[in-house]
């Protein structure tokens, strides 16, 4: 009909694509498109990291000073649980799964949707009915137990929010779990003649590991949160040491899912690093299947170390024993793919663009997040560090450093395909570096602190420690203005921004294959598959000196 | 089903596949491997429960018994043959539709849902029976006051003066007032709960344990008060089991309703003969939900009926 | 589905299983089944009722673990039809009851060795 028109009126239409598909409310919000769907999860956990981010701004503010006098200590409690509950739930695991494997998986194996598109769809109103939940719960008054709801004080002390807020995690991880199971099915049966497993982009297999993660670990927290919930209403005291019952069954079960949940975390980050590191060093990366299988081993391993994060709660020496061990383990796979970047790197021909930027500073955070996690993970140096700003450090370290990183790094890299602009490469650099000063003035100081024995989770603090926390505070600061700065470039280039040709950094990934923002159901006919992953050679159509020209298309 | 794929293709479009799939063989795997997955999400979620029975059962074994032996092994074994049955029927269901009989797996799926319904109904019965013992777990939510007659359930009255040995020899059915008033056997009793609380009294697996001498560590601790047993702490760990009882029934049984509700649909989709020897995923995909719910209560009747029978004693 | 997929396939997706015909199971071993299940049901119940504990303790519970577990197995290999499915299928049913193992034996490990044995606090 449309090309009807365009001979017409004489005026050459653009072809439509999946943003032009449709205009009203309506075709949004009961859209089956997966990329549809990933837009909307952007937009929405966009919010929620901003929320979270608001929160984590009155926290470094109240540390300020050593008196707690900004906010009161009840208070405190409150805001430092809403970062927590915010961020875990509500961005850090939806956000590279749910926005860019929703909407690259499907194009990158050469799929036309994800094999369940409306139960993708059902995720998202899943994810914002117990992100409602959450919310309204917090407003009303919010919880002060910590994002880990320990009993019994959850169960037993706490005010009367926590079913609320309970209830609306519960809800919330059949989103992650349904998503998993789509992710699973779609990488098993929709892939493209000419797809094997060993063709796929590694982007593919993190989030096949992320999946499994998210198939076998969620639906425990589904349970413990349900049983905490009707703990609460009932006091029937299984996690109640007076009648009888077991706080330590609760964080089991609890850490049964929430430890591999750091793998839903992070796996998502080195997936996108493992794109970033070997296109934009222009080589084949190097140790395919080490990387591809180190993404299932941190899966599977990931579930034997929970106890890790009990070793001072009253479980067994032994338990202890074993789990710091398999903690040792589980950080090979990891160390693997760090080595498998850095050799990538090697030779290659390194173009610094802002993606590059962030996955440099991925790699550098990522180890040092992972190998204070070894320190953590050994027993008697625990019991010392534990429930310190160590521990703080150490887990922003991996989950801002890494995860948030990589989110960044990979919105930058995919903003092309997804807006079908580009956004500006100078103010994107500018921000990349802020961030990683700021990063690192914000949470280098609290890997001192807490050696110092300045605990978590505390409004006030000694005198003689407030000199490091001002300079975490002036960090987040810097921080937070980085964070800000591609909301601003970023929403400037959908509107001002130069219109992206279908390939702006000359790669050879099935993305790039098909237009920017790609048709409805991703490619005009069905791709055929016939080259190995990262393949740069000049039979595909890449050549070294064109690719030494992109600059001027994509500044 | 097949929403916006008619428009969007002119070719030959099999009735029931989807846009997003090429073949019908591709989307019959994919169902069939999401709904293995789903299972498997089922199977994690089950065994939270599982694991906290298990480590609640570890502890106390004598009050796990001793509640067990109190629930009634009759409706429990019957519950089983049901759903043992409607398991079949469901199995013939899927049979009749690969086959493409359309009244035969009607018929089948009726039949599976009214033992299905069947199943609800003595579950029904017994959290009913539950309630007018006194022995839901949930302070309040019990039987507070009004005249029954009753096979008192636990047998042993709460005597500090009668002896270990006596207690001990009570015969199951011997019949006690529960709590109130020391009336005769058999007759009617009034029934009085003001609070509607958990009410247990019987401890004979308890001194038991102690006399023969296996008392677990935990139980140790957690029935005596120094070498005295004590009823009011044995009673709280009688509730939890009580409370796990209720707990992996309860979301057994509302995986049943789910069950049903799906059975309900699929009736309706069969009676206008939707499924043909080409295209039955949906009677599949239900059939492998029923079976899993079949296969938890495969392991919920003898954990939670059967767990100390040979202990003696007990209802019924 | 066959000529979708002509590259070497990974093993975990073979190519019989997905046409449209799946295996149709007789109803004689549906009945056969279906008997092994009323069966085991009985048995069950039966030796529930003798002291088995005096051979070993958790003797009883052993037992009615095991007739449970073969009751599931033949449910799930004739019901569900698990038999006739691909390797994939096999799979993730183990793989489900291996990370529940995972569950009860690493949460067991702490609680069996909370009182006893040489690291005992």
């Amino acid at each position: 009909m449309q090309n009807v028109d365009a001979i017409n009126s004489g005026y050459r239409e653009e072809p439509v694509n999946y943003l032009t598909n449709g205009y009203t409310l309506k075709s949004w919000l009961l859209t089956k498109d997966h990329k549809r769907i990933a837009i909307l999860y952007l937009i929405v956990v966009s919010a929620f990291f901003l929320m979270g981010g608001l929160y984590a701004a009155t926290i470094r503010l109240e540390l300020l000073t050593p008196q707690s006098d900004l906010l009161q200590t009840q208070t405190y409690n409150k805001v430092f649980t809403q970062h927590g509950i915010l961020m875990v739930f509500f961005f850090l695991i939806p956000a590279i799964p749910a926005i860019l494997g929703n909407f690259l998986i499907p194009i990158m194996i050469g799929a036309k949707d994800l094999a369940f598109p409306r139960i993708n769809l059902l995720s998202w109103y899943i994810y914002m009915l117990g992100g409602g939940l959450t919310l309204w719960a917090l407003m009303q008054g919010g919880v002060d137990t910590g994002w880990t709801f320990y009993t019994p004080y959850s169960t037993t002390f706490s005010n009367g929010y926590v079913m609320a807020v309970g209830l609306g995690i519960f809800i919330n991880g059949f989103s992650s779990i349904l998503t998993g199971l789509n992710f699973i099915v779609t990488i098993h049966t929709m892939r493209a003649p000419g797809m094997t497993w060993f063709r796929l982009p590694l982007f593919v297999w993190g989030h096949y590991a992320t999946s499994l993660v998210m198939v076998l670990g969620t639906p425990v927290i589904a349970i413990t949160i349900l049983l905490l919930a009707l703990e609460r209403l009932a006091q029937i005291g299984i996690f109640d040491p007076a009648i009888g019952g077991d706080p330590i069954l609760f964080q089991h079960l609890f850490w049964f899912y929430s430890h591999p949940a750091v793998y839903i975390m992070i796996l998502p980050g080195q997936a996108v690093a493992s794109e970033l590191v070997s296109n934009f060093s222009r080589k084949k990366i190097f140790g395919y299947e080490f990387i591809a299988f180190s993404s299932i081993a941190i899966a599977v391993f990931g579930f034997l170390v929970w106890g890790h994060h009990m070793f001072v709660s009253g479980q067994s020496m032994y338990a202890g024993m074993v789990f710091s061990f398999l903690t040792m383990v589980v950080a090979v796979p990891t160390a693997i793919k760090i080595f498998n970047w850095t050799a990538t790197l090697y030779k290659g021909q390194i173009s610094y663009d802002t993606p590059m930027l962030y996955l440099l500073f991925f790699i550098g955070l990522l180890l040092i997040g992972g190998l204070t996690g070894l320190h953590l993970g050994s027993m008697g140096l625990d019991v010392h560090l534990t429930d310190t700003y160590f521990v703080i450090a150490h887990f922003h370290y991996v989950m801002v450093g890494g995860q948030v990183l990589a989110y960044l790094g990979g919105i930058h890299y995919w903003w092309s395909k997804m807006t079908g602009k580009m956004y500006s490469e100078f103010w994107g650099k500018i921000a990349a570096m802020i961030i990683f000063v700021g990063f690192n003035l914000t949470f280098f100081p609290q890997f001192i602190l807490g050696y110092l024995g300045m605990p978590r989770r505390y409004a006030a603090y000694p005198e003689e420690l407030q000199v490091l926390n001002i300079f975490s505070s002036a960090g987040a600061s810097v921080l937070g203005i980085g964070l800000l700065m591609p909301v601003i470039y970023l929403t400037h280039s959908l509107i001002w921004g130069k219109k992206a040709p279908a390939n702006p950094w000359l790669l050879p990934g099935l993305e790039w294959r098909t237009s920017s923002p790609p048709p409805t159901e991703n490619f005009e006919t069905t791709p055929i598959v016939t080259w190995e992953a990262y393949d740069f050679s000049e039979e595909n159509g890449l050549d070294l000196e064109d690719a030494k020209n992109r600059d001027r298309v994509t500044v | 089903m097949a929403t916006h794929a008619a428009d969007a293709n002119d070719h030959y479009h099999p009735p029931g596949l989807q846009h997003q799939f090429e073949d019908m063989g591709q989307q019959q795997e994919s169902v069939s491997i999401g709904m293995w997955l789903f299972l498997v999400q089922e199977i994690m979620f089950f065994g939270g429960l599982f694991t906290v029975y298990l480590v609640f059962r570890s502890r106390y074994p004598m009050a796990f018994a001793a509640g067990s032996n109190h629930l009634d092994i009759f409706w429990g074994a019957g519950n089983t043959v049901v759903l043992i049955i409607s398991s079949l029927t469901m199995a013939l269901a899927v049979h009749y539709a690969q086959l493409g009989k359309r009244m035969a797996q009607v018929v089948c799926i009726i039949l599976t849902m009214i033992l299905g319904a069947t199943f609800l109904g003595v579950k029904a019965v017994e959290y009913t029976n539950k309630y007018q013992e006194g022995i839901v777990p949930v302070t309040g939510l019990n039987l507070r006051t009004g005249v029954h007659d009753t096979e008192a359930p636990y047998s042993v009255p709460l005597d500090p003066n009668m002896s270990e040995k006596q207690s001990l020899d009570a015969p199951a059915s011997v019949e006690q007032n529960k709590g109130v008033s020391g009336e005769q056997h058999g007759k009617e009793h009034t029934y009085v709960n003001p609070t509607g609380s958990f009410i247990w009294e019987d401890t004979s697996l308890a001194q038991l344990a102690q006399r023969e001498n296996f008392l677990t560590d935990a139980e140790k601790i957690g029935y005596f008060s120094g070498n005295r047993l004590d009823p009011h702490k044995f009673r709280d760990k009688v509730r939890i089991f009580y409370w796990i009882y209720f707990a992996m029934t309860g979301l057994h049984a509302l995986h049943m309703i789910i069950g049903l509700g799906l059975m309900a649909w699929l009736l309706w989709k069969a009676w206008m003969g939707t499924f043909t020897a080409d295209y039955y995923s949906p009677v599949e995909m239900s059939g492998l939900y029923w079976h899993f719910v079949d296969i938890v209560w495969i392991f919920l009747f003898p954990l939670l009926y059967l767990l100390g029978r040979h202990f003696g004693g007990g209802g019924h | 589905m066959a000529d979708r997929h002509t590259e070497h396939e990974n093993n975990l997706n073979s190519h019989d299983e997905h046409s449209g015909a799946h295996h149709v199971v007789s109803i004689p071993l549906y009945l056969m089944v279906f008997g092994i299940l009323m069966v085991g049901t009985i048995v069950t119940v039966l030796v529930a009722f003798v002291d088995l504990d005096h051979i070993f303790p958790g003797a009883n519970t052993l037992v009615a673990l095991t007739i449970a577990f073969i009751k599931m197995t033949f449910v799930m290999l004739y019901f569900m039809h698990v038999k006739y499915s691909s390797k994939l299928i096999w799979l993730m049913a183990v793989a489900g009851f291996f990370w529940l193992a995972i569950m009860f034996a690493f949460t067991m490990q702490d609680y069996l060795t909370r009182t006893a044995g040489v690291f005992s606090v």
